[in-house]
């Protein structure tokens, strides 16, 4: 696949990254610059000045305008230029593009299809990050890899225990149990159910059981967009449930490049620093290590291999295959 | 170790009917909601869903809402006193806060990216055509709609289309005749998409006018299936190949390729059976398939490159599939 969505809300900070600095983003081909207005909103404008291409993220920002490093061209937060060095009349018409902007869950959403359709598509639901009933570790990487390689290898149950045996709970290591995969014209969700097992010993930890004690293990994963995808890891026992989050924001720069940013929530130990400490350590070393593997599948793709076998499990892989097809197949032509 | 069982199925809930409204004569307009307020899942212009109204009461319906409000769809539902049941059961039963199972959405009928519209709609058939219109308007497209009714006061949602002024022409029989086709199209454009969808004498007529527009131009949605022949001498059997499965199976003349490919376990979706929501659809490998179905185009029946597994069958001894 050669192209990549743009019809899409894609997450490209986190609000809390957005300041008076100039703030240069990637996504879907195309490059935009950050910053916050005075009055509080983030202004996102094409990073390229339109007399010489010169990225405007080098420049400087004062009162709200942006002025080219360059060539000293300034422009307002709707991407008006409103002044020039060396004549008093601004040229007519000159603007860079401005995108549509939103903030929902502590995150910016970038639109960059046409700026109209904007209001008419949705921003995944992830509630839980900016609920302070819950707590969260986060990174993020750049994956020389397609954003559609990463939605796969999310939407593939196996894959943990292969790759990171020594972050699977016991559960992953058992027989695995049915898979129920939920398909709509644009999502795909998977679920499974683990029969009681054992805790993660910093699980057990963190939570007061015993290491012993036998906890019911619910997954569900949902491709929510090209955007995201959200794993749900829910625990009970003895009475309670613990619940986990996992949020991984795909954004495409390029057909073969994306950037991945995860969000890794809990909502129990909120306090608990050693258990923030063991989680972001887990996977500081774990997407990385994902994102290594899925670069020598985009290497070996990009030579012309092509996996051919499938099983009944990547049923969900493949259908999300086909609902990014169809996605594309509808941006044809605009 | 066992195999793990894997199931595949379409997205499915229990929706309560949040209100009614009457947008026509003998047409409401419901809108559902989840009952616990969760969001449902997004869809995009063109979108159906199934309402489950009983075992053998299974019925397809346009969304014709907001796709950006994720609490609530809309469709909109046309009393037909000679239908199998399912608009009256709508009319009747579905009250104000009567709960309903809906499954779906799904799309055959999505619209694709274009400088010009032609939409074209006849009746309730103005339903899907509803979010199309608002989206191509969004995006700054050119586009007109020609929107025929029986009377004026048949003619559903007339009110929102108020706003986009010229773009859209109504055309009540009673007052105006038939729809002036030849007119709306004119000559083929490079561009631009005609998205029709109405009654079978319309669909035939705009189908006829677009033959000589480029392929793909084109986009029909069809309320019911259209008469699909099965051949005078009787139906025959043939070899069924599911090449990614590894399977090799046999169509007897009674069975469908649907029921077969799901006698042998392998993961398949499917809703009407009858070759109208396009739920079923397989890529084809190889084989002629005798398609039957109500979705594809002429051209994509002839590309022979996907088939509706509940309908269509196959001319040749041996169809395979990539599955």
């Amino acid at each position: 696949m050669t192209r990549v969505p743009v019809d899409c809300w894609y997450a490209v900070a986190f609000c809390s990254d957005v300041s008076d600095a100039l703030l240069p983003v990637q996504a879907a081909g195309c490059s935009a610059v950050l910053y916050r207005t005075a009055a509080g909103s983030v202004a996102a404008l094409d990073d390229c000045c339109i007399h010489r291409p010169y990225p405007l993220s080098l420049g400087s920002l004062a009162r709200d305008v942006v002025r080219c490093g360059l060539c000293g061209f300034e422009y307002d937060a709707t991407g008006r230029c409103v002044r020039v060095p060396t004549q008093p009349r601004v040229p007519v018409g000159a603007a860079v593009r401005a995108y549509p902007v939103r903030e929902e869950h502590g995150l910016v959403w970038l639109w960059l299809g046409e700026p109209g359709r904007a209001v008419r598509h949705r921003v995944p639901s992830l509630p839980w990050l900016s609920d302070p009933s819950w707590a969260s570790v986060s990174g993020a990487l750049t994956v020389a890899a397609s954003f559609l390689l990463l939605h796969e290898s999310f939407a593939d149950v196996t894959k943990i225990p292969v790759l990171a045996p020594e972050i699977a709970p016991d559960v992953l290591a058992a027989a695995p149990p049915p898979l129920d995969v939920v398909v709509s014209e644009t999502t795909v969700a998977l679920r499974r159910s683990f029969p009681a097992a054992r805790l993660p010993s910093w699980q057990a930890r963190a939570l007061g059981a015993g290491a012993d004690a036998p906890f019911e293990h619910d997954q569900y994963g949902e491709f929510a967009s090209p955007a995201a995808w959200v794993d749900h890891w829910d625990v009970s026992g003895g009475g309670r449930v613990a619940r986990m989050r996992f949020v991984q924001l795909v954004t495409p720069i390029s057909a073969a490049e994306s950037r991945l940013t995860w969000i890794v929530s809990r909502d129990f130990a909120l306090d608990d620093d050693e258990t923030g400490k063991h989680l972001a350590g887990m996977f500081e070393s774990y997407y990385p290590r994902l994102a290594q593997a899925l670069e020598i599948t985009q290497t070996l793709q990009s030579q012309g291999r092509s996996g051919s076998v499938n099983v009944a499990a990547d049923v969900a892989a493949l259908k999300v295959r086909e609902i990014v097809r169809a996605l594309l197949a509808e941006e044809l032509g605009r | 170790m066992t195999e793990a069982r894997t199931t595949l199925r379409e997205h499915e809930g229990e929706l309560v009917v949040e209100s009614v409204t009457a947008v026509a004569a003998d047409v409401v307009a419901l809108s559902l909601t989840d009952p616990a307020g969760a969001a449902l899942p997004p869809w995009t212009p063109g979108a159906h869903v199934d309402l489950i109204m009983g075992d053998e009461l299974v019925r397809q319906y346009s969304l014709c809402g907001d796709p950006a409000d994720a609490r609530r769809i809309r469709i909109a539902v046309l009393r037909e006193p000679n239908s199998r049941g399912g608009s009256v059961f709508v009319h009747e039963k579905l009250t104000p806060g009567t709960t309903v199972r809906v499954r779906g959405p799904r799309n055959h009928f999505a619209l694709v990216g274009a400088p010009r519209y032609r939409f074209v709609a006849g009746g309730i058939g103005i339903t899907p055509l509803l979010p199309m219109i608002a989206e191509a308007d969004a995006a700054g497209a050119d586009w007109t709609l020609l929107y025929g009714g029986r009377t004026r006061a048949s003619m559903a949602f007339v009110d929102e289309l108020a706003r986009y002024g010229a773009r859209v022409t109504l055309a009540p029989q009673d007052e105006v005749g038939l729809l002036d086709l030849d007119g709306l199209l004119g000559a083929p454009a490079a561009g631009t998409l005609v998205y029709c969808c109405g009654p079978e004498p319309l669909l035939a007529a705009v189908e006829a006018r677009c033959a000589s527009w480029p392929s793909g131009a084109l986009h029909l949605e069809r309320f019911a299936a259209k008469e699909a022949a099965a051949p005078a001498a009787g139906e025959r059997a043939f070899e069924l190949v599911l090449a990614r499965s590894g399977l090799t199976l046999t169509v007897p003349p009674e069975r469908t390729v649907f029921d077969v490919i799901q006698d042998a376990g392998v993961s398949i979706l499917g809703s009407c059976h009858e070759g109208i929501c396009g739920t079923c659809e397989q890529v084809v490998l190889e084989g002629d398939v005798d398609h039957r179905d109500s979705i594809l185009s002429e051209d994509e029946q002839a590309a022979n490159e996907t088939m509706m597994v509940c309908v269509s069958r196959c001319r040749s001894d041996r169809l395979t599939l990539d599955l």
